[in-house]
């Protein structure tokens, strides 16, 4: 490594450190604080608010579909992508990404216009066979999947690249099922990766707004979830709640984090 | 015959990488695929443990057809250049990979590791993970391991290949005698003459995708097919329009043997107890000779100086079709 002289390192240090804080942690900080102004009452008031409670469980249950379907599909594709060769192969590679560089505004509008019950493009026929997608649960679990979905592809493919696949085949030749293969040798191994990708996942689905917001409808004790609630109280004059279910979702993305921080095997990076 | 190989073809796009190769592996024996990289010689073990498929031809092993079984049906060892641990697993654990798979008994998966552990000796490091041991170590884990399932044949993708000099010519004196002890038909791909000379029964030569030559090794040594296995197996230098080996060659200092061609020596270098001459003859051909440095100072060649050759009585001479590779 390059030799750098003490001044210059500190500056780093205090450019880095000064970076960081007066963009994340004062600003998330000033919310904690804000919550706990008037002691722990507001932060415990919104659990005995229905609204926040309904508002909290849709966002927990939607969170929970979309990281489901998105660890699913997201070992499912990443395999795609790293062990086969296919036509295609690169322009799906390029479409996981688009979430990451698109808004989420336009994913709720793009969905609107595919699934919508009035004007959509087979939203009509699917409101015929009784599935409500807009306006419901299904629409933003699909929103939600959307924009969370490069988080577990972009943890697990460069693990099961690093991997190579050696020992699959070891495995393979030693008799196991391509079943058993995937079970005992291929998930133990990106086994860090997937739960990583989870982890940002979940965090990133408890926090969805835009597109959340375009598909859902909106709708107060229904299809209000956490983050629309926040939007909503805050509108309302209704600070402390605003502050508090902010204060909760923060807590939660970053206990998640530390939590797998911790868990990890530091030899395992 | 216990691995048979019938006209298989495999393409890589454009590159052939086997061209209509047809051989047969015996049983019991430890067989070398020797051939330069690129030949095609990993390409038809990893055909031959169904890791990759042939475009066409047929493989059958102990004579049950197995050109459309998948690897795992075909109870074969496979045993990888880089080792291919199963890096989450203890060592005791990947060797009972296959037991486990197979639904053994614990019992007797428990019992069966301890053997194996032993017969590699690494019996001291059942508990510790791949990780923790030396690339040679690994290599015979992965031996035991491929072992476990009493394979048929055993098949090895350029087993040492990784493995620093001294390592690798330890591990392949101990390979020779864990054949002798184990008995498996076992095929082992290299590009080491001197590692296939040392260790195999038979060897099979490929270049380019064809099978250049199958014999023991005294055979390919002392009568190569062609120029490309003379000179594959050793240095080769050229007399009179015929292919030799360097120390093949008689060399005197007056025309005393019959048909002995004339020529100077034009660079004379010495390594160790050998003495390297380059004689560049009167036909204008460039000949390398070999011979002892106390048979150099004995009969006095310098350089400079003119010197008859003539191929000596029982060397391996074969005519040159090509120019060797």
């Amino acid at each position: 490594m390059v030799e750098v002289s003490t001044p210059v390192r500190w500056l780093l240090r205090a450019v880095a450190i000064g970076y960081v804080f007066f963009l994340v942690a004062w600003p998330v900080s000033l919310v904690a604080v804000r919550t706990f102004e008037d002691g722990t009452s507001t932060f415990l008031h919104i659990f005995s608010d229905e609204q926040t409670v309904a508002a909290l469980q849709l966002t927990v249950m939607v969170a929970l579909w979309a990281v489901i379907i998105n660890l699913v599909f997201g070992v499912t594709i990443s395999i795609l992508l790293v062990r086969y060769q296919f036509p295609g192969k690169r322009v799906l590679s390029a479409l996981i990404d688009l979430p990451l560089s698109v808004s989420p505004v336009v994913v709720g509008l793009a969905l609107l216009l595919v699934y919508s019950g009035r004007t959509g493009w087979i939203g009509p026929s699917i409101e015929e066979a009784g599935w409500q997608v807009i306006y419901d649960s299904p629409g933003m679990i699909m929103a939600t999947c959307f924009v969370a979905l490069p988080l577990v592809i972009r943890e697990v493919v460069p693990v099961l690249t690093e991997i190579g696949d050696d020992q699959e085949q070891a495995a393979r030749s030693l008799g196991a099922s391509a079943r058993q293969t995937f079970l005992r040798i291929t998930l133990p191994s990106i086994k860090w990766a997937v739960i990583y990708g989870v982890v940002l996942s979940l965090a990133r689905s408890l926090g969805e707004f835009g597109a959340v917001k375009i598909v859902s409808g909106n709708v107060t004790g229904r299809t209000q979830t956490a983050t629309l609630i926040v939007e909503a109280r805050y509108q309302n004059f209704e600070q402390g709640t605003a502050y508090a279910v902010a204060f909760l979702l923060a807590f939660i993305s970053i206990a998640c984090l530390i939590v797998v921080a911790f868990l990890r095997p530091s030899h395992e990076s | 015959m216990s691995i048979d190989v019938h006209h298989v073809t495999k393409r890589f796009g454009d590159f052939v990488a086997l061209d209509d190769v047809t051989v047969s592996l015996p049983t019991g024996q430890l067989t070398a695929l020797l051939g330069p990289s690129g030949g095609g010689k990993s390409t038809l073990l990893r055909i031959i443990a169904g890791l990759d498929t042939a475009d066409s031809g047929t493989i059958s092993i102990e004579g049950t057809d197995a050109t459309r079984l998948p690897a795992q049906k075909r109870n074969v060892g496979f045993v990888f250049q880089h080792y291919a641990v199963f890096k989450h697993m203890t060592v005791a654990k990947n060797v009972a990979f296959g037991l486990e798979i197979r639904r053994r008994p614990k019992a007797e998966v428990v019992a069966r590791v301890d053997e194996l552990l032993k017969l590699v000796h690494l019996s001291q490091f059942a508990h510790r993970l791949p990780s923790q041991l030396s690339g040679g170590q690994r290599q015979r884990m992965a031996l035991a391991r491929a072992l476990a399932v009493e394979p048929s044949v055993l098949l090895l993708d350029e087993p040492f290949g990784a493995l620093d000099a001294k390592v690798r010519k330890e591990l392949r004196e101990w390979l020779r005698r864990l054949h002798d002890e184990v008995n498996v038909t076992t095929v082992f791909v290299t590009h080491d003459q001197e590692e296939a000379l040392e260790v195999a029964d038979e060897i099979v030569v490929i270049n380019e995708g064809r099978v250049e030559q199958v014999g023991t090794p005294d055979q390919l040594y002392d009568e190569p097919a062609n120029d490309f296995v003379m000179s594959f197996l050793g240095d080769v230098t050229s007399l009179g329009g015929s292919s030799l080996r360097p120390h093949d060659i008689e060399i005197s200092t007056s025309p005393v043997l019959a048909g002995g061609v004339e020529g100077e020596v034009s660079r004379l270098l010495r390594i160790g107890f050998e003495v390297r001459a380059n004689v560049l003859t009167i036909d204008g051909e460039e000949v390398t000779v070999v011979l002892t440095r106390a048979h150099a100072r004995a009969i006095g060649v310098e350089e400079g100086s003119t010197v008859w050759l003539t191929p000596a009585v029982g060397a391996a001479v074969v005519p040159r079709m090509k120019a060797v590779v």
